[in-house]
């Protein structure tokens, strides 16, 4: 048991504050292009419809 | 089992114990001068009220503070006060290259091993030690937002007045 533990709490590390330069960069982000997924979600509610599922609006005609 | 527990609450609680607070003495680290490539040695500063800034090129609010402190240093830099920044980027060469097309006129050294924020215990990017001419930390402050200028300003100002 405590062998299972050791082993699952290597995943488990204290970053410090000035140790988050790699964390801060743009590509470690949960969303690395923003401004290429709102397109793409844009054209997926314009062509779905109603089946974004995202944040998109509108009802598919792609004016939006 | 509750001798572990006990143990790793200990260990847990054992890393506050010597964050640097208010009324502690400026503790010592190593960081190199960017200059001269000597160690930063606090006691060169005495006499005088110093400010510690931990800074990174990552930092945002960081980068935002340095004309502000530039400018409040060189005002205040004949009565007694400077900055010492503590860079801690793990490649200050990245620092470089900001000082480069940024430069500021205070003092500046690397800690790329992060030596001086664990002595220090920082809790946030930035960060900024107040001390006062004796060598007592007279103020810790976190973070960088508008309206800190006044703040800092007042309490320089306040620790040149002693």
């Amino acid at each position: 048991m405590a062998c299972c533990l050791c082993l699952l709490a290597q995943g488990c590390s204290k970053v410090s504050p000035w140790e988050r330069g790699n964390l801060a960069r743009e590509d470690m982000s949960i969303n690395p292009n923003p401004n290429l997924n709102r397109f793409r979600d844009h054209i997926f509610t314009s062509k779905e419809a109603s089946q974004g599922g995202h944040s998109g609006a509108g009802g598919g005609c792609g004016c939006n | 089992m509750k001798k572990s527990l006990l143990l790793a609450v200990i260990l847990t609680l054992s890393s506050h114990a010597y964050a640097t607070d208010q009324g502690q003495t400026v503790p010592s680290c190593q960081a190199t001068l960017a200059d001269t490539g000597a160690q930063l040695d606090f006691n060169a500063y005495k006499g005088k009220v110093v400010l510690v800034d931990f800074w990174a090129t990552w930092c945002p609010p960081c980068k935002k503070s340095m004309p502000f402190l530039n400018s409040l240093r060189n005002e205040k830099q004949k009565d007694g006060f400077e900055i010492v920044a503590i860079n801690v980027d793990e490649n200050s060469d990245e620092a470089k290259q900001f000082l480069a097309a940024n430069p500021v006129d205070y003092l500046m050294t690397f800690d790329p091993n992060g030596n001086c924020p664990g002595v220090f215990d920082v809790k946030a990017m930035p960060s900024s030690y107040l001390v006062d001419k004796t060598g007592t930390v007279r103020l810790v402050h976190l973070g960088f937002r508008d309206g800190d200028e006044a703040t800092i300003q007042q309490h320089v100002e306040k620790l040149l007045a002693e």
